[in-house]
Parts: structure tokens; C-alpha cells; sequence
């Protein structure tokens, strides 16, 4: 990834719709879990329009989810405060997704960088990141494949929402299995050798024994900075 | 609800989209503070897997039998095809079906 690219970073068009065609495979489960997800915000009181607001804004199904469990109507400074930590540490990763992003996105201005970046999701990062590795250099890929992934999260939550109940159970079609298996897929290509195997290793190691030690979902964020590392250094 | 936006709500909800828009914007911006020599270079090209093995582990760890095969054909079927497409469809059936029959 080190060589001199041809063209200058941009967003293109071209780019833009090439993402969003990456992203299909993946649509139906973000629906059905976007769907469940709506579904179970309506039980908790929430109206069809704060279920928009909540995909529209926050856009972190799982950080979405988990902070239902816990959702009042009697908002306190100190429940906000837990509330906003609970948002963080869930998706603390995307905080390492954004930082691996630097040396592809810092080259375009900053305004089209940080309003990309609001788009960020696991998938489409996850398949940009893919695009990137092998050569491809349109921001747009990412920028589409987080739009598409944007406009199907925030219709499938409110259809969940307004449709309320009679929503199968996502686990039943194995729903949860999407984006874990998404992930094997893109991480397969990306095996070159011996660094893959040292960071790889480390990474599952760590997150694997940080995930029995350590409580919430810090597990994601040490297992990965571990891993890195020992890639960075596994030359040696 | 009665009311289409309650106001404690829409706070939470700000409160919630001020935390992930920071985890979104904030790794990249402190990049831009960090050197880039070649050994940060090698450290950010490993940061991508080292993340999805992160959340992939853990995931079939904890998870059940059909977690596990359902990951397991995946990894076969990226093999096979080279298509992310195949993975997830292979995989959720693999899962829903070993679901269905309770195992």
C-alpha cells in the first residue's frame, strides 16, 4: 500500500455508485435488522419520527440498540453522562476505523474528509478498506457504500417502528451471522503472510481474553490496537 | 408517545449522535497530529484486520454452534468464490437452518 498512487483522491460519481452496488449483498440483513430494531424502539415509546431522528443522527445500530435497554423519559445530567459514555465505548472502534482512514481521505479537503467520515459504518469501511488494498483510490466508494447503507438503515428502522409488532426474530434467520461473515470476507483477500499472521493472531488472542476480562465493549478496542501493533513490529 | 418529538428524547438522542459523530471524526483528526513514519505506516496497514479480528473472534467465541459454522463457511466459501456476496448468503443459511433444527 506504499507505492505511489496515479491520480489524485477525489469523489466521483463514478465512485459514489460504485460503492453503493458494493454494498447490496448486504441490505436485506441491515433491513431486517434495522426492522427489528424499529420494532423495539416502539415498545419503548419512541414516536415514528424520533425513531428518524435516532437512525438519521446517531446511525450505530448497535449503540442504538444497547442504550434502548436503558431508555427513560426522565433524562438526568448523570444518565445523559452514562448515556453518552455507554454511545462511545460501544463504537469505540469506529475511533481506530477513522484513524486507518488518514492516509487515504487526508488527501482530500477537509470539509469533504469529515463529512465523509460522518457516513461510517462497519460495512462500508470494512469494504472501502478492501477497495483501497487492492489499488482503488475514489473516495467516493466510500462515501456511496455509507449513503446507501444511511438510507436503508433509516427507512428499514422507521418501517420496523411503524409496523411494530410481527417482526420475525432476527436470530431465527440468522440475521446476527451478516456482518460477522461480511467481515471474513473481507479480511480472507487481505491475508499476505507472515504480518497477517503475527497481527491476526495477536488480535484474536487479545480481544478474545479481553472480552472475558474486561466488561462492556472495550474488548473490540484493545484486541485491535494489540493486533496492529504487532503487525507494525512483526517484521523484527 | 403522545408527542411525535419529546423533548428528553430528542436530548438523549443528540447526546448519542455527539458521541458517535466523535468516535467518527476524532481518530482521523489525531492522525493528522501523529507523524507518519514507516513504522506508524506498517502499524495503520494492520489496523483494518487487526480490527475485524477483533470483532470476529470474540463473536464466535461467545457465540453459538450456528455462530461458529455459519463464520466457518464463510471463510470456506470467500475461498471458493472470492464473493462476500456467497459468504453471507452461505452462511445465513448455514446458520438459520442448524437454528431451525435446534442445534
Amino acid at each position: 500500500m506504499t507505492e505511489p498512487r496515479p491520480s489524485p483522491v477525489r469523489i466521483t460519481a463514478a465512485g459514489v455508485r460504485m460503492g453503493m452496488d458494493a454494498m447490496w449483498p448486504l441490505m436485506p440483513g441491515i433491513a431486517v435488522f434495522g426492522a427489528a430494531f424499529g420494532a423495539a424502539a416502539a415498545q419503548k415509546g419512541f414516536s415514528a419520527a424520533e425513531t428518524a431522528l435516532s437512525s438519521g443522527l446517531v446511525f450505530a445500530g448497535l449503540a442504538q440498540m444497547v442504550a434502548l435497554e436503558g431508555w427513560t423519559h426522565n433524562w438526568t445530567p448523570a444518565s445523559l453522562l452514562a448515556l453518552a459514555m455507554l454511545t462511545f465505548t460501544v463504537n469505540m472502534r469506529h475511533f481506530l476505523m477513522a484513524a486507518s482512514m488518514r492516509p487515504w481521505l487526508g488527501q482530500l479537503p477537509g470539509w469533504q474528509a469529515y463529512g465523509s467520515l460522518l457516513f461510517l459504518a462497519d460495512n462500508n469501511w470494512a469494504a472501502a478498506m478492501r477497495y483501497h488494498a487492492h489499488g482503488g483510490n475514489d473516495a467516493g466508494y466510500f462515501v456511496g457504500s455509507g449513503l446507501i447503507t444511511w438510507v436503508v438503515w433509516l427507512l428499514s428502522t422507521v418501517a420496523g417502528q411503524v409496523i411494530g409488532g410481527g417482526i420475525p426474530d432476527p436470530k431465527a434467520f440468522a440475521i446476527d451471522l451478516v456482518v460477522p461473515a461480511f467481515f471474513i470476507a473481507m479480511l480472507v483477500p487481505n491475508w499476505k503472510g507472515r504480518r497477517e499472521a503475527v497481527s491476526w493472531g495477536v488480535a484474536a488472542l487479545v480481544s478474545v481474553a479481553a472480552s472475558y476480562l474486561v466488561p462492556g465493549w472495550w474488548f473490540i478496542v484493545i484486541g485491535a490496537v494489540a493486533g496492529a501493533l504487532a503487525g507494525g513490529f512483526a517484521d523484527e | 408517545m403522545s408527542s411525535a418529538l419529546d423533548p428528553g428524547t430528542v436530548l438523549a438522542i443528540c447526546v448519542m449522535a455527539g458521541a458517535t459523530m466523535f468516535n467518527r471524526t476524532a481518530g482521523f483528526f489525531l492522525m493528522r497530529l501523529v507523524p507518519v513514519t514507516p513504522r506508524v505506516r506498517k502499524i495503520l496497514d494492520s489496523l483494518p484486520g487487526a480490527v475485524l479480528v477483533a470483532i470476529v473472534a470474540p463473536t464466535a467465541v461467545h457465540g453459538d454452534t450456528a455462530m461458529a459454522a455459519g463464520l466457518a463457511i464463510a471463510f470456506i466459501v470467500t475461498k471458493l468464490t472470492h464473493s462476500d456476496f456467497f459468504a453471507v448468503l452461505a452462511a445465513v443459511l448455514v446458520g438459520a437452518s442448524l437454528r431451525y433444527f435446534g442445534v
